[in-house]
């Protein structure tokens, strides 16, 4: 229907406006580097590396990596949850259960962290940057690690801390 | 077609009931002149390869809708035909089973020709192509790097052992059931280009349709490298980057769920079953 409402003048300048079509890599790539952006997140390639008959590259197999640390996240989320109860609703609150706490708390926030970064900060475009923050996430997470031993040690502890804020 | 269009415009219709006579006549009419136009604004995102300098570009068309198909591809291809033959975008099927005509329409990835215009409201209707891609042209995304993917996870039947009869590879009922749900993707690439994680990490992460898709090899009871699919995914990459946004079983315009696929694999890989 609609195509004999078209008129033979629309037709003949579809014609004409074919070859815009084609894809001009070279004036594409002068289009995207005229645009003012900062220089430490440059913009990607801009283009995709070989044809729909390369199968794109797959990562070297590590289950560390994979499903084992798939699993150990979701089992360490589930146990905090009767780990954070499990004090106050016994009454009772003893250092070993404020140390396996503490350190499922920091273990947890660290994991979390990590994947952030795994996100935000490809390997593949800024290998230097996530580095950097890799170790700095590590050595934050020695530093909380330190602060708690010594909080547990010399002072009340995580749960009695919150217990004695707690004025609900 | 043309049927349910003047059906839904005599019940649009604000004066029919002022002339009820004139309702039956219009139904046999294919366009009828006396009626009000009504107009609605498309706001297509246009940029043309040719001038790469030139910045890309919201161009508003507007069409009436009596003289229009329902759907958005409809609209698309009036436009075309009618105002603009520069405008481009993919269709074939116009009925949601090519998936070519995928788009970003008023903030939502679907495809062209299953979405309805919408008409209660005056607003214009804003078109982009599908998020995070290179644009080759208009609304015409480059979606070479997806078939790649798609490509990496061998998406045919891989066994060693011969059929028992010689013949074809049989399959209890129960075990074809589990197929449902998973070979109606047309592979549109909504799914993946509406997850934030493949926006950020498409190079690597693989994306929720091509990860519907391997669960569909993975779970096919004729299928014998089951083994060699899941080490593909053993990486924090592939299949790890998926944190359960549900963006893609929001998008999916065929109703699928790629979300649960994808936390089927986590939970086989999980139990090594």
């Amino acid at each position: 229907m609609a195509s004999i409402m078209r008129s033979s003048v629309l037709r003949q300048t579809a014609l004409v406006a074919k070859p815009a079509f084609r894809n001009n890599a070279v004036k594409a790539a002068a289009f995207h580097t005229s645009t003012q952006r900062s220089a430490i997140l440059p913009p990607g390639p801009q283009r995709i590396e070989g044809t729909v008959n390369d199968p794109a590259p797959i990562p070297k197999p590590s289950a560390v990596d994979g499903s084992y640390h798939w699993t150990f996240e979701r089992l360490l989320a589930a146990g905090l949850v009767p780990l954070s109860i499990a004090p106050f609703a016994a009454g009772s609150l003893n250092p070993t259960t404020d140390a396996i706490l503490c350190s499922a708390v920091l273990l947890h926030s660290h994991i979390g962290f990590q994947s952030v970064l795994i996100d935000y900060i490809p390997n593949r475009t800024y290998p230097g940057l996530r580095k950097f923050f890799w170790w700095g996430l590590n050595l934050a997470t020695v530093t909380v690690g330190v602060g708690l031993y010594e909080f547990e040690t010399n002072d009340v502890g995580v749960t009695e801390a919150i217990k004695r804020i707690w004025k609900a | 077609m043309a049927a349910l269009r003047s059906s839904s415009r005599i019940l649009s219709s604000s004066r029919a009931a002022f002339r009820p006579s004139a309702v039956f006549s219009r139904s046999m009419a294919s366009v009828s002149e006396t009626e009000q136009p009504r107009t609605k604004s498309f706001q297509i995102y246009r940029w043309n390869p040719d001038t790469p300098t030139e910045k890309p570009k919201l161009q508003t068309y507007t069409i009436d809708l009596n003289k229009t198909g329902p759907m958005i591809l409809d609209a698309l291809i009036k436009i075309k035909n009618e105002q603009d033959p520069s405008l481009t975008f993919r269709r074939s099927c116009r009925e949601g089973i090519c998936g070519s005509c995928a788009m970003n329409i008023n903030g939502q990835n679907t495809l062209a020709c299953l979405c309805r215009i919408p008409t209660e409201s005056a607003s214009d209707v804003k078109i982009y192509p599908l998020p995070h891609t290179y644009v080759v042209k208009d609304l015409v995304p480059d979606l070479t790097h997806f078939y790649k993917q798609y490509k990496s996870i061998e998406p045919y039947l891989q066994r060693d052992t011969p059929a028992e009869d010689g013949k074809e590879y049989r399959q209890s009922k129960a075990d074809r059931k589990k197929l449902d749900g998973l070979y109606e993707c047309i592979l549109c690439a909504c799914c993946s280009t509406s997850c934030p994680s493949y926006w950020w990490n498409s190079e690597e992460y693989l994306g929720p349709a091509i990860l519907l898709q391997s669960y569909r090899w993975l779970i096919d009871s004729r299928d014998e490298k089951t083994a060699a699919r899941k080490a593909k995914l053993e990486n924090s990459m592939s299949l790890y980057r998926c944190h359960t946004i549900l963006n893609c079983t929001r998008a999916c315009p065929k109703g699928l769920n790629p979300g649960k696929a994808i936390a089927e694999i986590k939970k086989s890989m999980a139990i090594g079953a």
